[in-house]
């Protein structure tokens, strides 16, 4: 199914919504924690993320960016606002109805364990996102896209609606000043070693 | 490409399984959708009849809105009630419920940005209000 289709359904039909989640709700997820590295931050920017998008699914007209650049494109922004300012999201849990809460967080318990045990099994990732926090979010943007999420320049330029040349240069910019950061004696963590 | 940029390639990143939250909050986001469309259809009925009682009002020597109105109450027993009292109640009981719905949804925020986000159900729920207050004065 296109995204125009898949769109003019979800317009028609508001509970076709979950097909989006159905389809990008794990990779935005796993963006949005690569970036963060922290689960329960993650669970409420990926949350206000797709409520965002629906609540203004009617107004994002089909022009030539795809549903999925969209939502990156909202994540980025949101993952940046919590950067920025430290943006208290409201709880995930707060949002669901009492009815189904205890259900919702047993839910929520079982995947947090379950990826904060992911987290843990990538030293060398967590060394080099530890690195990076320090750099500029014009850099972190690009470079996790980049190396986490293994977009291309192309892709890049879409979801930042900057130009590639931009994207090149932040890039190569970024990846000196994180390759510095990376060398420092300082930066003696288990993941050092690998990275060098 | 440089011996960094090779070594940050082939890092490998945590992977997201199937998440088990994932359809509750799905299901929760989906259902957050305001019912206006069919409010303001089933709203437009006793608009439209107090509209025509207005312009019969205007037009009709002798004769007032209010005048109308009793009359259009009292010649359609049944369905005057259904049109004035049950449906505008059940149209507050529902946008009610889909205003309470979207401030959970929307992580509880200020009365201004409620009102924002939910402004079709505040009207739906003063122009059903209205109308009771019609049928009732």
């Amino acid at each position: 199914m296109s995204d125009t289709q898949l769109l003019e359904r979800i317009k028609a039909n508001p509970s076709e919504f979950s097909e989006l989640f159905t389809l990008y709700y794990r990779p935005i997820f796993g963006y949005v924690l690569r970036r963060t590295g922290n689960f329960d931050d993650t669970a409420d920017i990926a949350a206000e993320t797709f409520y965002h998008a629906f609540t203004h699914i009617k107004s994002f007209s089909y022009r030539g960016i795809a549903i999925k650049v969209w939502l990156y494109r909202i994540a980025t922004n949101e993952v940046n606002l919590y950067f920025r300012h430290r943006k208290r999201h409201a709880s995930l849990v707060d949002r669901i109805d009492s009815g189904n809460r205890v259900q919702f967080e047993a839910c929520l318990q079982d995947d947090r364990k379950e990826l904060e045990e992911e987290l843990q099994k990538h030293e060398e990732f967590l060394f080099v996102r530890k690195q990076m926090m320090s750099l500029p979010l014009r850099y972190q943007e690009v470079i996790s896209l980049r190396y986490f999420e293994g977009k291309s320049n192309r892709e890049i330029a879409e979801i930042l609606d900057i130009n590639e040349g931009t994207i090149k240069s932040l890039l190569s910019r970024g990846l000196g000043r994180l390759r510095e950061k990376c060398d420092v004696p300082g930066a003696n963590d288990a993941g050092r070693g690998a990275i060098r | 490409m440089t011996a960094f940029e090779e070594t940050l390639a082939r890092m490998t990143t945590p992977e997201v399984p199937q998440l088990k939250h994932q359809a509750l909050l799905a299901d929760a986001i989906s259902r957050g959708k305001s019912k206006s469309a069919l409010s303001f259809w089933w709203m437009s009925i006793p608009l439209y009849v107090i509209a025509m009682l207005f312009m019969k009002s205007a037009y009709v020597r002798d004769s007032t809105l209010r005048s109308n109105l009793h009359e259009f109450f009292t010649r359609e027993r049944y369905v005057a009630p259904l049109l004035f009292v049950v449906a505008p109640v059940i149209l507050i009981l529902i946008n009610a419920a889909s205003i309470r719905r979207i401030h959970f949804l929307s992580g509880s925020p200020g009365p201004a940005t409620l009102l924002r986000i939910a402004w079709s159900n505040v009207a739906v729920i003063i122009v059903s209000a209205t109308i009771l207050i019609i049928y009732f004065l």
